[in-house]
């Protein structure tokens, strides 16, 4: 357990050093929320705050 | 230091309904597959241009990467940005360049990578949607792809351990080529500066990933 909570501080230190990292990059998030006009599409599940109804049309939780 | 600080609004992280809170850095990296998937799919409207000039980098690489595509975004008109997305992507009978993984990996297109995608796509549960035509093993579909695993898209938001297998399978042996060969592309400028902000930051999940045990 402790060994991979060193591992993960060590990525997100890692990441965060070359400049990823902030929850504050709404605009980010933003520049991947925005469907053309007049595509309606169901938001799949988990999708949570990022809402990228026109850049998912690639693919869907295949259904068994 | 954070490679993107910006206006407004804020994000709630996903996955509520996972037992451990997806880290915010590894939610940001979402967001960029996301971006870069949004942009690879079809050219950026006038709304999501306007959101790109509103990025700002830090001092990083990938944050002058960030920054570099927020002037670009400036500069264009969505006219202008589609004309290129013609040219790099669609042309008459094909465009500049060919984003699949099988034709990086083979020179051809529906070749084996293909094959070996779909086979994990599988098994984790994904499936092309109805209405795609295009194989799956475009650029812009497997960073899709890479976004849903680390946010949790398609069910449970994935490890680490998982997300890099799949980046090393799918996305590691040619996706850093391309994204060198779109910022060289001769149509390209806008999407000059996405390549430049894809090649980085792949270069930085893949060295990420290496450090894992």
């Amino acid at each position: 357990m402790e060994q991979r909570e060193k591992s993960k501080a060590k990525r997100r230190d890692f990441l965060k050093l070359l400049g990823v990292g902030s929850i504050a990059g709404a605009a980010v998030a933003a520049t991947g929320a925005d469907a053309p006009a007049g595509e309606p599409e169901a938001k799949p599940e988990g999708a949570g705050y990022r809402e990228t109804p026109h850049v998912r049309k690639y693919y869907e939780t295949a259904r068994f | 230091m954070t490679a993107v600080s910006a206006a407004a609004a804020q994000a709630s992280p996903a996955g509520d309904a996972d037992a451990e809170r997806v880290p915010e850095e590894e939610l940001f990296r979402s967001c960029i597959y996301g971006l870069l998937a949004r942009v690879l799919a079809a050219p950026p409207d006038a709304a999501l241009l306007l959101n790109l000039r509103g990025l700002m980098g830090d001092d990083t690489e990938l944050g002058r990467a960030f920054d570099a595509v927020a002037q670009a975004a400036a500069a264009t008109t969505p006219d202008r940005a589609a004309e290129e997305y013609h040219a790099l992507f669609i042309g008459l009978t094909r465009g500049e360049l060919l984003p699949y993984g099988s034709y990086y990996l083979t020179g051809f297109l529906h070749e084996k990578p293909l094959a070996a995608l779909r086979r994990d796509l599988s098994a984790l549960g994904i499936a092309r949607a109805e209405t795609v035509r295009e194989p799956e093993d475009h650029a812009a579909a497997l960073c899709e792809v890479m976004a849903g695993l680390i946010d949790g898209a398609y069910g449970a938001a994935q490890p680490v351990a998982a997300q890099r297998q799949f980046f090393e399978s799918h996305l590691a042996p040619w996706i850093g080529r391309f994204f060198a060969d779109l910022t060289g592309a001769k149509a390209a400028v806008f999407y000059k500066t996405i390549g430049e902000l894809g090649r980085r930051f792949v270069e930085i999940e893949r060295a990420a990933f290496a450090m894992e045990p």
